[in-house]
């Protein structure tokens, strides 16, 4: 199972003055159960990429396919591989819009036309993923919530409709470090449980490296890297700085520790293992 | 020199969704001196876009009061100059951007409060350079990256003449070349234009470049003081929902395990001479 782009191209407003060439025949592929971070400048292509991915926007070159379903098809096979894919947009508190935080997680089981008691077990499981008391909140107004409060039930809402393909545009924008730890918890958890793939935007290269097990970085409305995380962080440092991105903190901590004659292995990836490595050479327990 | 902003007993209760009475201020005393950069952190709900809104009268108090260069914002006939004196930039660059071309969108403030027109094409062109833009005025605005509209709506504060600028989260949406810029162009304001700044943010990162860190915890101060008293505290910022530079937490983590290792640890660079040093 897997989601693949064929040399697609996307742009903008073709025949006009605006005509922008946003996505240059890229191509990809990932299988359900992958981890991806996608990171980018602002105007890099990476929200243009994910919209590609799931069906929102259809390439104006080459093609975009679940398990060898055309997405831009008309068909009943078409919409149903693009129900699949669950996107979360940027802010998505914003789009609560119900008068309960029940109804709100509802609405997308609903309109698939599920019968009540499916609805209820939906709603009830998603919101219990997501680390909302059914009981506590269920009968709130979502705008009655805390910030992190409401993009974990905007999150529910998407968790609601089962999807095999997760597309997370920046969750963590705008939270403070214990709710972005919160939410990520649970983004955890539903990978794990459910063994589905998780698409995720972000500018934040600590989410990236800690994350995800497999990492696009787009410029220019192309792939410049794909791979490991902790294997680009740590060979293209240069590259990166160049396209706009950085490297995690960890990593910088470990350079200006060499550089005051610290012996520390080149591959340290992870701050854990880097406070063990500093102990041990420092004769710490 | 009496304070930018001084606030007194500074109490916010509004009503929510579900009808019920919330203190989002529970009396909040704090004063914020001319050409200090003070960052304000704190986890999402405890007050700080609250308490920012007071800063330039959109929002009044329920109780106490907000002085803005010694003018009290409860009075109607003040909001005027505490607006122009105090900027604001949010943290959304699309929500804040009202014309089609750079220099126009800076002109909008001033233009509005009646500068005359060889004094606005002045003031547009010194607010433009100061944030590094002058070579965009003539571009369209939503062409921009995040960090350069974001430098706009800097500039826009400063052609109206603020010589206070709050910025509510202003890199949350940026990626981190972004995120880079703003804060550049904050610290060089602060320090070659005396600009005072209020700046809150999530990235710690940010906040240890200023002067004066102030934490707030559901609705009050909860402790205040220089980036590295406060960043000292790893334990109770972790309590707070907030997490300390990695370099402090080493520090910490270290000194756990025997390392003597000296107090106010926050960078890196102070990290590596401590350990370099033994």
């Amino acid at each position: 199972m897997s989601m693949k782009l064929e040399h697609v191209s996307y742009t903008y407003m073709p025949g006009t003055p605006y005509e922008k060439e946003a996505l240059k025949d890229i191509s990809l592929e990932i299988n359900k159960g992958e981890f991806v971070a996608v990171i980018g400048h602002t105007g890099s292509g990476k929200s243009t990429l994910v919209q590609n991915l799931n069906g929102l926007l259809h390439p104006t070159k080459g093609t975009a396919s679940l398990d060898g379903v055309d997405l831009a098809g008309k068909t009943k096979e078409a919409k149903q591989a693009r129900g699949r894919i669950g996107m979360v947009f940027q802010y998505p508190e914003h789009q609560l819009f119900a008068e309960t935080v029940y109804e709100d997680v509802a609405f997308g089981p609903k309109n698939l036309g599920l019968g009540q008691e499916e609805v209820d077990a939906r709603v009830k499981d998603a919101m219990k993923f997501v680390g909302l008391d059914f009981e506590t909140y269920a009968q709130r107004s979502p705008f009655s919530l805390s910030g992190g409060q409401m993009r974990r039930a905007a999150i529910a809402g998407v968790v609601a409709m089962n999807p095999d393909y997760l597309i997370l545009d920046e969750p963590s924008a705008g939270l403070d470090p214990g709710s972005r730890n919160a939410v990520f918890a649970e983004i955890m958890a539903l990978y794990k449980k459910r063994g589905i793939a998780i698409i995720m935007v972000t500018h934040s290269m600590e989410e990236a490296a800690k994350y995800a097990k497999r990492m696009l970085v787009i410029n220019k409305g192309q792939i410049v890297f794909d791979g490991k995380p902790g294997e680009i962080f740590l060979k293209e440092k240069k590259r990166l700085l160049e396209v706009g991105m950085d490297v995690p903190e960890v990593y910088k901590l470990a350079e200006a520790l060499r550089a005051k004659g610290l012996r520390l292995p080149n591959d340290i990836t992870d701050a854990k293992l880097l406070l063990a490595e500093v102990k041990r050479r420092k004769g710490l327990k | 020199m009496d304070p930018v902003i001084e606030t007194k007993g500074l109490t916010h209760v509004y009503i929510d969704a579900d009808n019920n009475q919330v203190t989002a201020l529970g009396g909040i005393e704090m004063q914020i001196e001319p050409g200090e950069f003070v960052a304000i952190i704190g986890a999402n709900g405890s007050g700080k876009s609250t308490l920012a809104r007071h800063f330039n009268a959109l929002l009044l108090p329920t109780e106490g009061n907000v002085r803005v260069h010694g003018l009290d914002t409860l009075e109607e006939d003040n909001l005027w100059k505490i607006r122009q004196n105090t900027g604001m930039v949010f943290q959304n660059p699309d929500n804040q951007i009202v014309a089609a071309v750079v220099e126009e969108d800076v002109a909008f403030g001033p233009e509005n409060i009646g500068v005359p027109a060889e004094e606005l094409k002045q003031r547009v062109e010194d607010a433009l350079r100061a944030v590094d833009m002058l070579e965009y005025r003539e571009h369209a605005p939503h062409l921009l990256s995040g960090g350069q509209k974001q430098r706009v709506a800097i500039a826009g504060t400063l052609a109206l003449g603020s010589d206070c600028i709050v910025l509510d989260e202003p890199t949350a949406m940026l990626d981190p070349k972004g995120r880079k810029e703003i804060l550049n162009t904050m610290r060089k304001l602060n320090k070659e234009q005396h600009i005072t700044v209020v700046y809150i943010t999530h990235f710690m990162t940010e906040a240890m470049q200023a002067d004066r860190v102030i934490v707030m915890s559901e609705g009050k101060i909860a402790f205040q003081g220089t980036p590295k008293e406060v960043f000292s505290r790893v334990d109770e910022l972790e309590t707070l929902g907030l997490e300390a530079p990695l370099a402090a937490k080493f520090a910490f983590e270290l000194r756990k395990s025997g390392a003597k290792i000296p107090d106010g640890i926050i960078t890196n660079e102070e990290l590596a001479d401590a350990l370099s040093s033994r």
